[in-house]
């Protein structure tokens, strides 16, 4: 090899360049591109409110390695093209230039409720426990004088029965949020693990959990979550200091969650969410 | 349809009485009838139960003022604004009382309400809690044709729907811009015994005529139809306005506060003799210029 060859294409350089992982990257990040690689091609995901770490994978995986992903943003605009994240997921500026607005009672439902459509969908939850059971209905005993009501739970009380998949983010991973037992059923995980949920006649249900500190998923036996990677930096004794009951471990040594390319750090900081957005979300441990 | 339903807020808001279940149009932030929402508080209506998909500012507001003491319905939120303080320290407190439905479950009861049925079923909730809190509305059954159970959802017929639209004719027919349709217009009216229309403008028929494929509910169902603009103020109106970024943000810092709550509802909600004086409270023609080119959204 004695001198650069010209033959080569100009754009192959630079696209394993920025293939390479990045150097600088920050925990959003990295859960907006592991949140990212759970939507495929053809696939069809909807955003609910305050989802800008959910928003930012869409449209990452949809510059990148998803281009047919179907993405109605907020249940309401087909395929939109927003300028940016911006400061609500639940307002107009998010839906820009669809191709159609869905309307809510008569038919969004049916094309949610029928089981062939939208199938993935990014939620959130106050507090989860250990077989994927969400709450976001109170915290405390008694329904009606709860020491804290949360929001509500809309169209997640459904999502859990319908036979969706879900794919939780929480990125302020703490013993509060992830929790031994839910203080109320608002959406249905594995209730009480093992057939629990078949037996109902459920299908679908919570497939991973990704959080500022690791990605976790369900022993498929138990149903019982269970680590599947630590971000780069946080040890399992970390993760399991920040949660409100005993891990399960992966069998062997536990994976490293992969690092965004310099490339992925580039669009969700030049082009998806210059505004950084996503970052509303952190910081609340 | 030349039967004219023009009134006044104070006239509309009248067709709500103490008590009455008030199903009120409203997203997190957008859409919701806020108008009338100050006449309410205005006019010190008591023990409403307000019905709401996903109800953020007006419940506030209304639970701050005392007007209403249940929630009927998904979520309580502001989106990014936050959780309503004061509808949750009512909560708390015992003062307000929550029958939460999923999505598919209002709808159902709303459209239960609609089509004079009993109730309509489900697929949603199942394996929740929900039905079990609420076993007056909510009822796991058999399914007749010999499938899996679903959830009977029993109709639930509001006293009032009180809806925001972009415009209408006198007789009520309304009329909406190419813009997000939230079940609420979709549903609440129909299931009401009496509806309540705020508009952005009071049109001649012939303007409806030249789209009415945008009309979206007759005036045969409206009993009250108020030109307020500006009427959903401070939540969004797409694609004529945004939300108020500085109004939320001045009421969450306000309803930390006992005191400065009260300030806030005489300075915004109570004092305000009409629209326009509302309007100006709020920052007049600069604040509404900008809300118009949405800024801050």
């Amino acid at each position: 090899m004695s001198a650069p060859t010209t033959s080569t294409p100009a754009s192959a350089p630079a696209a394993a360049d920025a293939g390479r992982p990045a150097e600088d990257w920050t925990v959003d990040e990295l859960m907006i591109t592991r949140l990212a690689a759970c939507f495929v091609d053809g696939d069809q995901a909807c955003n609910g409110m305050a989802s800008f770490i959910p928003v930012s994978a869409f449209m990452l995986a949809r510059l990148t390695h998803a281009p047919e992903l179907v993405w109605l943003a907020s249940a309401v605009g087909l395929d939109p093209r927003p300028e940016r994240v911006p400061a609500s997921t639940l307002e107009a500026p998010l839906w820009r230039d669809s191709v159609m607005y869905m309307e809510q009672f008569g038919d969004f439902w049916n094309y949610a409720l029928n089981g062939r459509w939208l199938q993935k969908f990014c939620v959130g939850a106050a507090q989860l426990d250990r077989f994927g059971n969400a709450n976001n209905s109170f915290i405390g005993t008694d329904y009606h004088a709860p020491k804290v009501r949360l929001p509500g739970t809309v169209g997640m009380g459904d999502m859990g029965s319908i036979g969706k998949l879900l794919y939780y983010w929480n990125p302020n991973h703490n013993p509060r949020s992830l929790v031994e037992k839910v203080d109320f059923v608002s959406c249905a995980g594995y209730l009480g693990g093992g057939t629990e949920r078949e037996d109902l006649g459920l299908v679908g249900g919570p497939q991973l959990v990704v959080t500022d500190l690791c990605v976790m998923d369900f022993e498929p036996v138990t149903k019982h979550l269970r680590l599947q990677s630590v971000h780069p930096g946080v040890t399992v004794e970390q993760v399991q200091a920040a949660t409100g009951f005993e891990l399960v471990l992966p069998e062997g040594e536990v994976p490293v969650t992969a690092a965004p390319t310099a490339e992925q750090v580039r669009l969700i900081r030049e082009v998806i969410d210059p505004d950084g957005m996503r970052k509303r979300e952190l910081g609340k441990r | 349809m030349s039967q004219d339903k023009r009134a006044s807020l104070a006239e509309a808001a009248s067709l709500v009485r103490d008590g009455d279940v008030v199903a009120l149009q409203n997203m997190a932030t957008q859409l919701a009838p806020m108008a009338v929402v100050r006449e309410l508080v205005r006019q010190q209506r008591r023990n409403l139960g307000i019905v709401g998909l996903v109800a953020g500012i007006p419940v506030d507001w209304m639970s701050a003022a005392g007007v209403m003491d249940r929630f009927i319905g998904g979520a309580v939120s502001m989106e990014q604004f936050g959780l309503c303080q004061r509808y949750r320290k009512g909560v708390e407190a015992g003062a307000i009382r929550v029958e939460e439905l999923s999505e598919t479950a209002l709808n159902s009861r709303l459209g239960a309400a609609a089509r004079n049925l009993p109730f309509l079923p489900t697929r949603g909730m199942i394996g929740t809690q929900l039905i079990d809190m609420d076993p007056d509305n909510l009822r796991l059954i058999e399914d007749p044709f010999g499938g899996r159970p679903i959830v009977a959802c029993r109709a639930l017929v509001p006293d009032v729907a009180i809806v925001h639209a972009h415009r209408a004719d006198r007789a009520g027919n309304v009329q909406l811009e190419p813009t997000a349709e939230w079940p609420d217009l979709g549903i609440m009216p129909k299931a009401a015994r009496r509806v309540i229309v705020t508009v952005e403008e009071i049109v001649d028929s012939s303007l409806l005529r030249r789209r009415p494929d945008r009309t979206v509910l007759p005036g045969f169902v409206v009993d009250a139809v108020v030109e307020v603009p500006f009427g959903a103020h401070p939540t969004s109106c797409f694609p004529f306005y945004g939300y108020d970024t500085a109004l939320h943000l001045a009421w969450v810092k306000a309803a930390r506060d006992d005191d400065a709550t009260e300030a806030f509802l005489d300075r915004y909600v109570r004092e305000p003799a009409d629209q326009a004086a509302y309007l100006r409270a709020v920052g007049g023609a600069t604040t509404m210029l900008a809300l118009q080119r949405w800024e801050h959204a």
